[in-house]
């Protein structure tokens, strides 16, 4: 209950904290134009507090609650004073006064082992190269502010170096006296200096200040979670050594993640060739090309290529791709081979199935229930899914019962195979789909409808190598026992086994994607003008053609959205290796092993550097979005 | 009567007269196909889930004895042991505490970066100034970097502040003192905030920046400043778009793994529910049946948000994506 309580307190706390301080600054400066002197009054309030607050953070004061309160007082009496008065002379002495007071108090209150020996060669240099750079600044924003003001200011950081930081602190209290006292004074008379705003100048800060308020805390949080932090990788990346002593050591990091055979291994590329995914990929691609080649001397599209970019040849040619895709990525192997492995699958099924559930659900019964159920997944955690899918993939002991949907069917199949009652009746089912898919080939024949006479022999290839393997050698988890030349039980062990393990992590991956993709396509397909599709339909178009020749065209940008967000998301995948595997097993990514260099080896060179590698990674994906944005934007 | 007869026989009548021929019949059932696919797949997409719940109302000999298709030949089918073990402390593996951590987390990492992110998607809408649009182009752009890139130094900020050691005169000066936060859920709502702001900003800025121009005119005509508009007329004018986000954001802060692991590692009384479920996940063996009640816990807060609030949840992925 105590935990519930502080729970509550705790957010409370920090929800109602930021609240209050952005409605504190905006009703601040609600105050410029009518109550200019309040106004003045708590800026001058605030900058104490801010300044003797950071020095306090830092440990430079001594007393600091007392010397932060009577910093308070000071600053807001000036503020206050400044605020009503309106003759320059009378600015400036308040300014001073306000300055050095200020000085006093941080003199006496400085620890002493801030106390400076001064030092006229470096005020000197300080005070020249303050006010030099206070001019030239001048110049560079226009000339538009008060000289004299800014060169105070200028004189004022200056003094602080000279004085101060390039010093050694082993000075005098009558030096820090002298120190802060004219650092103050300098500061306030630069402030003493400016002319005293009228109604007009009033209204303008009221109004120019409103984008400073409404911006800082988003740039703030910008600034200190991604850019500056991605300055500090880049620059880590080039450093080695344990994390208190780090030493520049160049592009050894680089070198030494992209030698490391763990990282990218060409090994097995030989082994490829003798692959059957690889030689499958090339009969695909062959057939594709040659059914291109054909259809397009028989009158098809060939845009004076000869080549037909049909249904047919691309699903080919697609499909002949994705398999060598495939063949390539089970070869060569490492942990940047993998993330692209990643990439290749998660966007090859997450985008085809999303877009086909799309297509599918579009005004059709229950669209809305299908497309529930398909997007569900998006709401787990990468968490709770891989425990979900370690359900479905595990594999128990072979004399067990299989507890996982995976390596339950995978062995009734096996054991389907082995029978031969049931091995006649699945060839028996599958030949009258067999019959019933020939019928549909020849209607679709008759029809010239291409793509169901393609779709249905290839499913007819499929299904009678299913056939071939039940009737003949056996498909399924079984193996024939060494020892007693019994059938048993033959589980895969899908988490274990390289490198197709890496593919069955996909999986979960494309189960929770599959619903974006769908999301995102049912929206854009919605969104297709219907006086296109109707003007196709009269035309003739059959829906297969409206599909590809206009739906498909009208996406095409929000294909581009869907892959690039897609990239960027798969890029970084962590949580389902880390939960499954821990990288273990070959299945290793970028994500987890920057995890794994810079938290568990505390090699934080080593793993900026692998951060920095899939930054670059999503390099060409930021390039296209920000080209996106600035021609939406700017035209 | 009688008008239901009238009713009923043209329809026999038609459906006679309209019978088609086998082939045809057969063709028009092989031509449905698609229809089929389309709810084959959303059952091959609903099993994992459901097999989740099924097994986590089992007793730990039944998930290991059986798939989850037999629950219901188990007896003692449905049991709530697991979840009573996996929730309390003193039994098991203390997910009631880390869930209050997960929503403490993720309340709070939902609150502030939407008002950040509202007040941003205000000014670069509608407040004038020079470079909005490259800082805008800018700070979007940064939704593609991956979390990676900024962990190490924000860890590092965390738990020993920032010193900024000067050149040439040597010094180190400490502008961020060392604030401890490392292992605490602060140092999780900090980092949340800066990483959802990018694509907060884009969402609301999207929506903001879309609505009518003759309310601000008329708004300022009556004298109302910024700070006046944005409150009384952009955020109530705003809330599908901030409820789109906040789901969204709520979601992606309650399922977080990565950033609660990497700021609070090993305190374990700051732990979200992820990590605890992860860590059963890595334990392979005793409290494995654990697992499956611990990842309903965790996943059934994210599918009520989702049911209750789909339409907005929907909204903000399909908001920018398509154009129009």
């Amino acid at each position: 209950m105590d935990r519930v309580v502080v729970t509550v307190v705790g957010i409370v706390a920090a929800v109602g904290l930021s609240g209050l301080v952005f409605v504190g600054i905006n009703k601040l400066y609600d105050l410029t134009e009518k109550r200019y002197p309040l106004f003045s009054a708590t800026v001058g309030a605030l900058w104490s507090v801010i300044v003797f607050g950071v020095l306090w953070g830092n440990r430079l004061i001594a007393s600091p609650v007392v010397a932060t309160l009577i910093a308070v007082a000071i600053g807001a009496a000036a503020g206050y004073l400044l605020g009503v008065t309106e003759a320059p002379p009378r600015r400036l002495a308040i300014g001073a006064a306000g300055g050095t007071a200020l000085g006093l108090l941080l003199g006496s209150s400085a620890r002493s082992q801030t106390w400076p020996s001064l030092d006229p060669i470096g005020i000197v240099i300080g005070l020249v190269v303050g006010t030099g750079l206070a001019y030239l600044l001048w110049i560079a924003r226009g000339r538009k502010h008060n000289l004299v003001s800014r060169l105070l200011l200028g004189a004022a950081v200056g003094w602080l170096f000279g004085a101060w930081l390039a010093v050694d602190l082993d000075g005098s209290k009558a030096e820090v006296f002298v120190t802060a006292a004219v650092l103050g004074a300098l500061v306030g008379a630069a402030v003493g200096y400016s002319p005293y705003p009228d109604g007009v100048r009033r209204g303008e800060i009221a109004v120019a200040s409103r984008k400073y308020i409404f911006l800082a805390p988003a740039l703030f949080f910008v600034s200190a979670a991604l850019v500056i932090p991605l300055g500090r990788t880049i620059w880590l990346g080039f450093l080695t050594g344990n994390p208190r002593e780090l030493r520049w050591t160049g592009l050894t990091n680089y070198s030494d993640i992209l030698s490391d055979p763990g990282i990218i291994n060409f090994d097995g590329f030989s082994g490829m060739f003798s692959s059957k995914l690889f030689w499958l990929a090339v009969v695909l691609a062959v057939v594709g090309i040659a059914v291109g080649r054909w259809t397009g001397r028989t009158g098809g599209t060939g845009l004076g290529t000869g080549f037909a970019f049909t249904t047919g040849s691309l699903s080919l040619l697609a499909g002949g791709a994705a398999l060598l895709g495939f063949a390539i990525f089970t070869s060569i192997r490492g942990t940047i081979p993998n993330n692209l492995w990643w990439i290749f699958s998660v966007i090859i099924f997450a985008v085809s199935l999303g877009l086909a559930v799309a297509v599918l659900a579009d005004r059709s019964k229950g669209e809305n229930i299908a497309k529930s159920l398909i997007f569900l997944p998006m709401a787990i955690s990468f968490v709770g899914a891989s425990v979900i899918w370690r359900l479905i993939y595990v594999a128990r002991p072979p004399q067990d019962p299989q507890t996982g949907v995976f390596n339950s069917l995978w062995v009734m199949i096996g054991e389907w195979s082995n029978s031969t009652a049931a091995s006649t009746v699945v060839a028996l089912i599958l030949g009258l789909i067999i019959v019933a898919l020939l019928y549909l080939a020849w209607r679709a024949w008759q029809a010239e409808s291409n793509t169901v006479l393609a779709g249905s022999l290839a499913v007819v290839l499929v299904l009678g190598w299913l056939v071939y393997r039940f009737v003949g050698p056996g498909i399924g988890g079984f193996k024939v026992s060494e020892v007693t030349g019994e059938i048993i039980a033959d589980p895969v062990l899908f988490i274990q086994n390289a490198p197709w393990n890496n593919f069955w992590m996909m999986v979960v991956f494309i189960w929770i994607q599959t619903g974006f993709a769908m999301v995102i396509f049912s929206a854009a397909i919605k969104a297709v003008p219907t006086e296109l599709l109707e003007a196709a339909r009269i035309d003739g178009a059959t829906e297969t053609q409206t599909f590809w020749r206009v739906t498909v065209p009208q996406i095409f940008p929000t294909i581009g959205v869907v892959v690039t967000t897609l990239i960027v998301t798969v890029l970084k995948v962590f949580d389902i290796p880390k939960v499954m595997t821990n990288g273990n097993f070959d299945t290793q990514v970028l994500a987890n092993e920057m995890w794994e260099r810079a938290f568990t080896q505390l090699d934080f060179g080593v793993g900026s550097a692998v951060a920095v590698l899939l930054f670059v990674g999503v390099l060409p994906v930021m390039y296209i979005n920000v080209r996106r944005m600035q021609r939406e934007r700017l035209g | 009567m009688t008008t239901t007869a009238d009713r009923a026989t043209p329809t026999t009548e038609s459906r006679i007269t309209q019978r088609r021929p086998l082939g045809k019949r057969i063709y028009g059932f092989l031509r449905s196909i698609p229809t089929w696919l389309l709810w084959i797949l959303v059952i091959i997409w609903t099993i994992p889930t459901f097999s989740l719940l099924v097994n986590s109302f089992r007793t730990r000999d039944e998930q290991r004895a059986s798939g989850f298709w037999n629950a219901f030949r188990d007896e003692g089918f449905p049991t709530l042991a697991n979840y009573d073990e996996v929730l309390f402390p003193d039994v098991g593996a203390g997910l009631g505490n880390a869930l209050l951590n997960s929503a403490a987390i993720a309340i709070v990492a939902t609150i502030i970066p939407i008002a950040i992110a509202a007040f941003a998607a205000y000014a670069f809408a509608w407040i004038d100034f020079k470079g909005r649009e490259w800082l805008f182009i800018g700070t979007v752009a940064l939704l593609a970097v991956p979390t990676q890139v900024s962990l190490i130094p924000l860890l590092s900020t965390y738990s020993n502040g920032v010193a900024l050691t000067l050149p040439i005169i040597d010094k180190t000066i400490q502008l961020i003192p060392d604030l401890d936060l490392s292992g605490s859920i602060p140092a999780v709502w900090l980092t949340h905030t800066g990483f959802a702001l990018p694509f907060a900003i884009f969402l609301l800025h999207n929506y903001i920046a879309g609505l009518p121009k003759s309310i601000f005119e008329s708004a300022s005509i009556d004298g109302a400043d910024h700070f006046k508009i944005f409150w009384r007329l952009v955020l109530p004018l705003s809330v599908p778009v901030l409820a789109a986000f906040a789901i969204f954001q709520f979601l992606w802060t309650w399922n977080d793994y990565l950033i609660a692991l990497t700021m609070i590692g090993g305190n374990r009384e700051a732990l979200p529910a992820t990590i605890v479920v992860a860590s059963l996940a890595g334990e392979f063996g005793a409290r494995e049946h654990l697992l499956t009640a611990g990842a309903f816990v965790i996943t059934v807060v994210p599918l009520a948000v989702f049911f209750a609030l789909q339409r907005f949840f929907v909204r903000g992925i399909t908001a920018g994506s398509v154009k129009g």
